[in-house]
């Protein structure tokens, strides 16, 4: 039996939601990570499911570039959450507004 | 190249090579290349006025293209040297005239630390002043007659550490700024009516105004054109800076504010005649100026003790006469009287500069007397130049004045109406009262004995100002002041413009004498350049009648001087109401003081105040406010919170899907 295109594209929707809400909420950067994570997987996911029911290669090309930027992201990330860790002994993003206007 | 580049590349050059160099020339190397320069331009202007003198009347113009300045479409300005009689006689009385004062100004600013600069403002003008008279067309005379305005700005200003000096400077460029601007307007109307600012188109050598304009345009021309003159000829109602322009050296007034700058009205007047007798009265109006100012002014005269001052009256009184005589056809006689008058008043000014440069800069007539045996070459050359100005025979101003009256008299008798009887009769006062004046300042100047109390400073204001006076005043305070006969380079010039007084007019008409009757040798010069114009002739009665009584009002003028001076001359307070009012010259500077300068500095005052203050700047300032207040609303957005960036980030994404799936 195949499974409906709109089924996947559901799951996706809710990873990502559950994703945007990580973002948003937590306060560790290591999660905000793994949430950015689970938004890039969702959008995978739907690439994915169109590419099988489209019969076309294009979105499996799109995911394998997705994969090499988020870990690419995630080595820029960890090396600047390791060197904030060290110069200020803790990483709550809530802490982190030298920005401010 | 036509000779008359030359004429103006000379001192142009002079100009130059004084103004880069002069600071570290010795004063032997500025007065050759000054004196080079000036001695030049003389000398081709010679040539240039020998050869017009020889060519036949309809080949007596060249005009020459120099150059084309602006080219679009059909458009053309072009700079053109025209060289007619016209233009030769004013050339020969500039470089001739000038080149004197030049030599004799070496002896007068002998003692000047600014030595070098005077010279180098001296060939600019010259240059400036060639240029407004042969220049072939109004923008080039407009140019020209900017540039002497600033030579006389520089000039009368040379003394720049003496605030008056200063001040008569300002108020000599401000007042002839009024008429620059009405020469200006004047020309862009001559521009928009005829098509061209030359004086006679090239190929035909036909003047370009012979082409009727509306009349009202005309007069409206011919009016603003007017307003130029009497701003640089110092006419009423712009005379006023004539008489604080004696705060300049000696050798300016003479040169500039005598004999050649403010000449340039009478001159206007004669180049722009085929407009100025299309209307009559733009004509009438020249006259009557011409009239009220020479009577004005003589009477001021009367009363000056400043011997520049009644100098300077003088030469407003004298320029009254010759807009006189152009106001009635007669621009002969106008551009006549101009060349005697160049002679015998820089005659007065170089021989009172002579005397002011003996009494080491005194100017008050009342320290003056009994020179006449101190200084006899100056007595004898003021004594001349006195008797020219004064109209009697045989000396120069005789003729040319002459001239004038009985074409005033001819104008009335042939019907013109009363106005010029009037004017004839004014003329005729104007003439007694300048014998009066000039014999008043003789007298005091040279008879009895000196009244003098030695070395004094020119002016209450000067006192002020003492340490910064010229060597020669400073050191006749260190004690050795004596009265001296001025050097022989100063005393040469003199000598030769006396020679001019004398016989200078000799080349006027003789109409009055029968047997001499064709005998006019300068109308004849300048016949060409008005041929157009038909001059009323007196009988020879009328003629008779009006040189007689001229010549007797000027006799009667000298005599009531010798009854009241000859004894010395004493000055009384006189509390006589009419006597006080011309005394302090109508009170003309403190009329203007409270009827146009004080209102101005209110206004000027309370427009700062007001204007200033919050209008013009709140402008600016409120920009600045507004930009610093919606600035600080707008960063309180940038919370430095990572998540609020994303909140809005999310927010903008969710708005943009909404928006497709609304639309669908």
């Amino acid at each position: 039996m195949q499974i409906p295109l709109s089924w996947y594209l559901i799951v996706s929707a809710i990873l990502f939601t559950v994703g945007v809400t990580g973002v948003l909420i937590r306060r560790n950067p290591l999660i905000i990570f793994m949430s950015i994570e689970l938004m890039l997987n969702a959008v995978n996911l739907s690439f994915v499911a169109f590419s099988s029911y489209l019969d076309s290669a294009d979105g499996q090309m799109f995911v394998f570039i997705v994969l090499t930027v988020a870990a690419a992201e995630v080595v820029v990330g960890l090396a600047i959450i390791v060197s904030i860790f060290r110069t200020r002994r803790n990483i709550d993003v809530d802490d982190m507004n030298l920005l401010r206007g | 190249m036509t000779i008359l580049t030359w004429v103006l590349l000379m001192p142009l050059l002079g100009f130059i090579i004084l103004g880069l160099t002069g600071r570290a020339l010795s004063r032997t190397g500025v007065l050759i290349i000054a004196w080079g320069a000036c001695g030049l331009a003389f000398l081709f202007a010679t040539v240039a006025f020998f050869s017009v003198l020889g060519a036949p009347p309809d080949s007596a113009r060249i005009d020459t293209m120099v150059y084309t300045w602006v080219t679009s479409g059909d458009f053309q300005l072009s700079f053109g040297l025209l060289l007619d009689p016209l233009s030769a006689t004013m050339l020969m009385v500039i470089t001739g005239v000038g080149f004197l004062i030049h030599l004799y100004s070496a002896g007068y600013m002998e003692d000047d630390p600014g030595f070098w600069r005077f010279f180098c403002f001296f060939n600019f003008f010259i240059f400036a002043m060639a240029l407004l008279v042969s220049a072939d067309n109004f923008l080039f005379l407009l140019i020209g007659w900017a540039l002497v305005g600033l030579a006389s700005f520089l000039l009368i200003g040379f003394w720049c550490q003496r605030r008056p000096a200063v001040a008569a400077a300002q108020k000599a460029l401000v007042i002839n700024v009024i008429g620059d601007f009405g020469l200006m307007l004047a020309i862009f109307l001559i521009f928009t009516h005829y098509g061209t600012l030359n004086y006679f188109s090239n190929d035909l050598g036909v003047g370009v105004f012979d082409q009727a304009a509306p009349g009202s345009i005309t007069t409206a021309i011919c009016l603003l054109l007017f307003l130029a003159c009497t701003a640089k000829s110092a006419q009423l109602p712009l005379y006023m800076w004539l008489p604080d322009a004696m705060e300049g050296p000696t050798p300016v007034s003479a040169l500039i504010h005598a004999a050649t700058m403010v000449t340039a009205g009478v001159y206007l007047v004669a180049r722009a005649h085929p407009l100025f007798e299309q209307s009559h009265l733009a004509l009438n109006v020249v006259a009557v100026i011409g009239g009220v100012t020479a009577l004005f002014a003589a009477t001021i005269a009367v009363f000056q003790l400043d011997i520049k001052r009644v100098l300077a009256y003088s030469t407003i009184s004298q320029l009254g006469y010759m807009f006189m005589g152009e106001g009635v056809h007669n621009y002969t006689a106008g551009i006549f009287h101009l060349t005697t008058h160049a002679y015998f008043k820089a005659l007065l000014f170089l021989s009172a500069g002579a005397v002011i440069h003996a009494l080491n800069g005194e100017q008050d007539m009342r320290e003056m007397g009994g020179l006449r045996k101190r200084m006899h070459i100056t007595f004898w050359t003021f004594l001349i130049a006195a008797l020219a100005i004064s109209g009697i025979p045989p000396f120069a101003g005789f003729w040319s004045k002459d001239e004038i009256l009985s074409s005033l008299l001819a104008q009335g008798a042939s019907g013109g109406g009363r106005l010029f009887y009037v004017l004839w009769a004014i003329g005729l006062v104007t003439a007694g009262l300048t014998a009066f004046y000039m014999f008043r300042l003789v007298f005091a100047i040279f008879a009895d004995n000196y009244r003098g109390t030695g070395p004094v400073s020119r002016t209450r204001e000067d006192q002020e100002d003492e340490e910064e006076e010229a060597p020669a005043r400073r050191r006749a305070q260190a004690g050795r002041f004596y009265i001296h006969e001025a050097p022989g380079i100063m005393t040469i010039p003199l000598i030769i413009l006396a020679g001019l007084s004398v016989v200078g007019g000799l080349v006027g008409s003789f109409g009055i004498f029968g047997i001499f009757a064709a005998w006019h040798p300068f109308a004849n010069f300048l016949s060409p350049v008005f041929m157009d114009v038909t001059i009323r002739e007196a009988s020879l009665r009328l003629q008779w009648l009006s040189t007689g009584l001229s010549v007797g009002l000027g006799l009667l003028g000298i005599l009531v001087a010798w009854r009241l001076y000859r004894r010395g001359f004493q000055y009384k307070e006189n509390k006589n109401e009419l006597y006080q009012l011309v005394m302090h010259k109508y009170y003309v500077d403190e009329i203007l003081t409270a009827l146009l300068i004080q209102p101005l500095l209110w206004i000027g005052r309370t427009a700062d105040r007001l204007l200033e203050g919050d209008m013009l700047d709140g402008g600016s300032r409120g920009v600045g406010w507004l930009l610093r207040g919606t600035s600080a609303l707008l960063r309180r957005l940038q919370t430095g919170y990572m998540r609020n960036y994303a909140l809005a980030i999310l927010f903008g994404v969710v708005l943009i899907i909404v928006y497709y799936v609304v639309r669908g």
